[in-house]
């Protein structure tokens, strides 16, 4: 039983390795030919805006972190169009009012992060 | 009507009791008086309406108010039930009431609290109208323990005296073991029955008759047991020979409480409990007997104690329990409605006498000692007069009302024709007898011969104001006319004559029987209708109550206005019988002693090392040690640190988890 | 293929009309500012009150694929958490105003949270548990801190977002425990793939451990009742109040119906689980309030006696424990709606009062108010005849009937306890030194809701069959003849 159960997991391992592949070899190939001209900027970790490895206690900005639940939320938001859309002509108007719904429901959430001024960055 | 009749009283209650302080003294009078009043009167449109207006086919009313408890087999409900029986409590419930509340105006007017008195009086009464309108016996039971209550609470009013606080504890406690008697008499009946409102007890009377309970291998008759615990429970309302110990003592509760309470209503309430269960205590012939033989037991003892007493309320309230020893027996030989003739004159008559005693003692400056009285009949004269009044009708003196009732009391034992009816009209005629004597007694020792009060409570005597005379006379009417008004409805013959013409011309007579007043509030086996038959005993049985009568008083005369070494030769010749009645009969005493001590020396060890070092050691006093302890180290785990809550949260499931894995597992 | 008959969407018209208006309160709150806030509550009551009569005309019967179910059970909970919502918006609205607490979402969040108790109540899918757990768990995780200028009030929602959060997670472990070992995740699914299987599978049975931990936290069941003082305390006066009336029920419905639908066949087991949650809490609930001095803490105590009670009818698990569960947690309801209106009035020059010895003197102070809560902490303590009494009377008839006489002994003694810090309450207020007055201009409103509260109490033992027979046509719907 278990060697069937395994199996059907088999699509993800391939995943994995071409992925991991993927980006070994992007990270090899820019290796290899790009023109490589480093200094201290170029060299520092990019992180949200602040060091990232600094007291963890330091105070920071908490709009880094506002806009990035509010990307969350739309990423997620686009996550379930891609299917969605896909499916559309299988799930007919059910499905077309259904996702309608789900982004007016959204988009009264967008209006409140707008009017409360969450966009602004000042 | 009846919501008026059965809930003003509650109202008054509530008013005068929760905002005592707001309306004041005065204000709480007014309220608690108008609204009685008002009770009466609709009392009396409803005693109207139920009885005089259509005599043929009374109206009984069921009023539902509420729904109370519902529990599978079990229902309670709130209900109203106006029928005769019913409606005749009422009436006399709410006039003496509210005589007795107009006249407490007066009487307690030097007192403090009187809001407080007059919101006890209310509660009294309309818990009293609950006992008596109950057509179940929950609601029943609620009404009397709501009397007992407020009988504690007007017992123990004037809460600084000692002996008024023992007194009224000694009334709660023996009252508790009559309702000990009641409550096992609701529960054998819901055995029996499977229901306690009364229309379902009551159908099913008949078909029950033969059932019995098996008690340690003793067959028992069901329904005799039934009767004999409720009747137990009634001997402790009512202060019948056993359980009377407590009615002289209660004596010490302001006069018109005794007037009220422990006169005309609350002690009646076992009368109209047995009256009631007329439909079931027919059943039950052996019950029967004990009422009976108690009863006439009561009447005499309670009579050869009232000659002795020289307190003069003692005296009303040994007479007051005579008295209900002859409401006991006339329920004994099924002469229901005899006795609830002789509960509605006695309930008049007597609250006029204690009224009455309660005004000599208000001009008295509180002495109730009738040795330090005497020669007061000219100084309160309308007091005198009314107790007159009251005096000839306990004695039976036609024409007032006494004389009705204890007639047919007496005749109707004498025509039940057994041991025990016998037993009981002679009881009844020694008692007679003895009551025209003690009644002439207390009048001679306090209205006649010289005054024997000290100088400055002389100077005080004083007529009682209106407040407290008008309700007398309204009470002496009652005292005068309810005898002859109410004789044909309550105990009339059933039968009665017409003289018919026949087909052949020739006149015969017919003997008819017309509609019992009572209706189906009482009900009596064909065979033991003695109030019928007593209509037709001989002549010599109707007389001889009212020679006792006026021999008692005469005897009275003689003794203490002329030959007044007389009683005392007598006392000491026969000094152990004199001791005997003096002392009650030993009652107080012998309880003192089997009982009283015992259970104090009892209650002594059980407190000391029972209570104190057992059970406060290991139960509340050590509990609540170890409770704080818990408590203590219980607060000190709340630290208010996330992270050792998550860890208990972790742990617990863990713990459960666990339980599951080793616990099921292995099954 | 899908259907799309209205009929099943109307099932759960009540919910719908709800979200609608919370969503549509969200925009015209943040268009109009916090200046609008004591008009949206009023408004949030108002759409309870419409969703209530909503309620009355909802049909019976399973809608959005068999993933939500209305019956006589959800129909009953889901009036008790009306009415309890609607005493908390309006608590809320003079409240706000006295702690000048002015923000809009507040009452916003209040609809949300309703509704997501209103869907775990009919969930008939444990996606819909989770689902309305979760709306209903975020939103007053919010409510929590929404005092935002008060360090007491972040820390309460604080604590309260990382436990429920952790307790979410046990409800998720065990849904999908259930999932990977049952192979279904609708009630009805499961319960037949239960019942058939005579051998009890040890993965199932700690799907089932693991969802009632999670949902022992929501009801604050002892061992997962750590985060209660401490959001009690520090919580708003009125958020406490609509944790303590409302979340607790719809809590208690789900694992009735969790227990009771899903895994009937598994009486046995869960029972024990039950029963030593229960006792832990009654134990806890009373000997923890003792040592309290605040009030709000007490009564986060007392709530965790209570829901101690009320697991002991769950753990009876026959029809009969169920309804006097339900009888108990609506008369818990009322009393817990009275206890906390006085709380709110406890206020002295403008600022709370929570500590219990300001109560003292209150007799004289402001006699009405101290007969009041006399009153309701009788009834708490279960003292007849106020309805407290019946409420425990049947739990413990119920666990009799069930023959488990040693847990209802438990709890008598237990309430024993219990009586000892309400009864104190009482003898601070009738027997102690005056201290100084509250604050005597209480709004309206609130009067109103106590007076209510209290004159339900008392009333009861006339009219209990209102609540006793929705009680039992409640409790009949999850028990299928």
């Amino acid at each position: 039983m278990s060697d069937s159960f395994l199996i059907e997991y088999l699509p993800i391992l391939i995943f994995f390795v071409i992925a991991g592949g993927a980006a070994i070899a992007a990270v090899a190939m820019s290796y290899m030919v790009g023109q490589q001209n480093p200094d201290p900027e170029k060299n520092s970790q990019y992180e949200c805006g602040f060091e990232a490895f600094a007291e963890s206690r330091s105070k920071f900005d908490v709009k880094f972190y506002l806009v990035a639940i509010l990307f969350i939320i739309f990423d997620l938001e686009i996550a379930f169009l891609f299917p969605w859309a896909i499916v559309l002509g299988d799930i007919g108007m059910f499905g077309f009012w259904s996702m309608v719904l789900f982004l007016g429901i959204l988009t009264v959430g967008f209006v409140y992060e707008w009017k409360k001024g969450a966009l602004d960055w000042e | 009507m009846e919501y008026i009749a059965v809930f003003a009283p509650l109202f008054a209650f509530l008013i005068a009791g929760l905002f005592g302080k707001q309306i004041g003294d005065r204000g709480a009078e007014l309220i608690t008086c108008s609204f009685v009043i008002a009770a009466a009167i609709s009392s009396v449109f409803l005693f109207y309406n139920v009885i005089l207006s259509d005599l043929e086919n009374h109206s009984v009313m069921i009023v539902p108010v509420a729904d109370w408890i519902v529990s599978g087999g079990f229902k309670a409900s709130w209900t109203l039930r106006i029928d005769e029986l019913s409606v005749v409590m009422m009436c006399v419930i709410n006039i003496v009431s509210a005589c007795v509340h107009v006249y407490s105006t007066g009487y307690m007017s030097h007192d403090k609290s009187r809001a407080r008195f007059m919101a006890y009086l209310s509660l009294f009464t309309f818990a009293m109208l609950m006992l008596v309108t109950s057509d179940n016996l929950l609601q029943l039971f609620f009404g009397w323990e709501g009397v007992g209550v407020a009988s504690y609470l007007l017992i123990g009013f004037w809460h600084h005296k000692d002996s008024a606080n023992s007194a009224a504890i000694k009334a709660f406690v023996v009252n508790r073991i009559g309702d000990l008697g009641l409550i096992l008499g609701i529960m054998t009946i819901f055995v029996i029955f499977g229901t306690i409102s009364y229309d379902g007890i009551f159908s099913q009377a008949a078909d029950k008759m033969h059932d019995s309970f098996n008690f340690f291998g003793y067959e028992i008759h069901a329904i005799t047991l039934a009767c004999i615990l409720l009747f137990i429970g009634a001997m402790g309302k009512s202060a019948q020979l056993g359980l009377h110990t407590w009615l002289p003592d209660a004596m010490e509760g302001p006069t018109p409480v005794s007037a009220l309470i422990h006169a005309a209503t609350m002690v009646t309430a076992g009368v109209f409990l047995v009256a009631r269960f007329s439909p079931l205590f027919e059943f039950a012939p052996e019950a029967l007997i004990f009422v009976c033989v108690v009863g006439a037991a009561t009447a005499f003892i309670a009579a050869t104690i009232g000659m002795t007493q020289f307190d003069i309320k003692r005296v009303i309230a040994y007479s007051t329990m005579s008295q209900l020893g002859y409401m006991f027996f006339a329920l004994g030989v099924s002469a229901y409605g005899a006795a609830m003739f002789h509960l509605v004159t006695h309930a008049f008559f007597k609250a006029l006498l204690f009224l009455g005693a309660g005004s000599v003692i208000h001009a008295m400056s509180n002495e109730q000692d009738m040795r330090n009285m005497g020669g007061l009949w000219k100084k309160i004269p309308v007091t005198y007069g009314l107790m007159w009044i009251g005096g000839l009708a306990l004695a039976g003196i036609p024409p007032l009302a006494g004389f009705y009732s204890k007639d047919i009391v007496l005749e109707a034992a004498y025509a039940d024709y057994s041991w025990f009816g016998d037993f009981a009209f002679w009881a009844g005629i020694a008692a007679a007898f003895m009551t025209a004597f003690y009644t002439w007694r207390l009048m001679i020792m306090t209205f006649h011969g010289k005054c024997r009060a000290v100088k400055e409570v002389q100077n005080h005597i004083h007529e009682s104001p209106r407040v407290m005379i008008y309700p007398l006379v309204i009470l002496a009417i009652g005292a005068i006319v309810s005898g002859y008004a109410l004789s044909s409805y309550f105990v009339g013959s059933t039968s009665y004559e017409v003289v018919e013409v026949d087909e052949n011309g020739n006149e015969y007579i017919d003997i008819r029987n017309k509609e019992n007043f009572w209706g189906d509030a009482i009900y009596v086996k064909e065979e033991n209708d003695t109030i019928e038959k007593a209509h037709h005993v001989d002549m010599w049985v109707k007389i001889l109550p009212l020679i006792m009568g006026i021999t008692g008083i005469a005897f009275a005369y003689l003794f203490y206005m002329y030959l007044i070494r007389v009683p005392e030769i007598f006392a000491r010749r026969f000094r152990p019988i004199y001791s005997l009645f003096y002392n009650k009969w030993f009652f107080d005493n012998i309880y003192e002693y089997i009982f009283v001590r015992n259970v104090f020396s009892f209650g002594k060890v059980f407190w000391k090392t029972g209570d104190e070092r057992i059970i406060n050691g290991f139960g509340p006093d050590g509990l609540a040690y170890m409770t704080n302890i818990f408590a203590k180290i219980y607060s000190k785990l709340q630290t208010g640190y996330i992270f050792h809550y998550a860890f208990v949260m972790m742990i617990g499931l863990v713990i459960l988890v666990s339980w599951f894995f080793f616990g099921f597992s292995a099954d | 293929m899908i259907d799309l008959a209205l009929d099943g969407y109307m099932s759960a018209l009540p919910e719908i009309f709800l979200a609608l208006s919370g969503l549509v309160f969200l925009i015209a709150g943040v268009f109009r500012g916090n200046s609008g806030t004591t008009f949206l509550c009023y408004s949030a009551a108002f759409a309870f009150v419409f969703s209530l009569i909503l309620l009355a005309g909802v049909n019976t019967g399973e809608a959005f694929s068999d993933l939500f179910i209305m019956d006589d059970f959800a129909r009953y909970i889901k009036v008790i958490i009306l009415l309890g919502a609607i005493a908390s918006v309006v608590y809320a609205a003079s409240f706000l105003k006295d702690e000048q607490i002015f923000r809009f979402e507040y009452p916003v969040l209040m609809i949300f949270a309703v509704v997501g108790m209103m869907v775990m109540v009919s969930a008939n899918d444990l996606l819909t548990v989770y689902l309305g757990l979760e709306l209903s768990s975020l939103s007053l995780y919010v409510l929590a801190a929404i005092h935002r200028e008060s360090i007491k009030s972040s820390e309460a929602g604080l604590k309260y977002f990382v436990l429920g959060a952790i307790s979410s997670g046990f409800i998720l472990f065990g849904c999908s425990l259930i999932y990977g070992f049952a192979g279904a995740t609708n009630f009805d699914d499961i319960s037949v793939l239960l019942s058939g299987d005579n051998s009890l599978n040890i993965g199932v049975i700690f799907g089932m451990v693991f969802i009632l931990s999670g949902l022992a936290f929501k009801i604050s069941a002892v061992p997962f009742h750590m985060w209660t003082p401490d959001v009690y305390e520090g919580a708003p006066t009125s958020v406490t109040a609509f944790f303590a009336i409302v979340p607790k029920i719809a809590a208690i419905a789900l694992i009735i119906r969790i227990l009771f639908e899903v895994f009937p066949s598994m009486s046995e087991q869960w029972q024990q689980v039950v029963v030593f949650i229960s006792v832990a809490s009654m134990a806890i609930g009373a000997f923890g309030a003792i040592a309290q001095k605040n009030i709000k803490r007490l009564m986060a105590y007392s709530s965790i006696g209570n829901m101690g009670y009320a697991l002991i009818g769950v753990a009876a698990a026959t029809q009969n424990g169920v309804y006097s569960v339900l009888v108990y947690v609506t008369i818990y309801m009322v009393m817990t709606v009275g206890v906390f209106g006085i709380i709110m009035c406890m206020r002295k020059r403008g600022y709370a009062a929570e500590s219990i010895s300001d109560l003292s003197g209150l007799s004289k102070n402001s006699p009405v108010m101290a007969y009041g809560m006399a009153i309701l902490m009788f009834s708490l303590s279960g003292i007849p005849p106020m309805a407290g009494f019946f409420g425990k009377f049947m739990i413990f008839e119920a666990a009799v009937n069930a023959e488990m006489y040693i847990l209802a002994v438990i709890g008598v003694l237990l309430s024993v306890v219990a009586a000892y810090y309400y009864l104190r309450v009482i003898k601070i207020m009738f027997f102690d030194e005056a201290e100084d007055r509250f604050d005597c201009d209480i709004a309206f409103s609130r009067r109103a809701m106590i007076a209510i509260s209290v004159i339900l109490i008392v009333a009861f033992i006339f009219y209990p069959n209102i609540v006793f027979d929705g009680a039992m046509s409640a409790s009949l719907a999850l028990f299928p003849k």
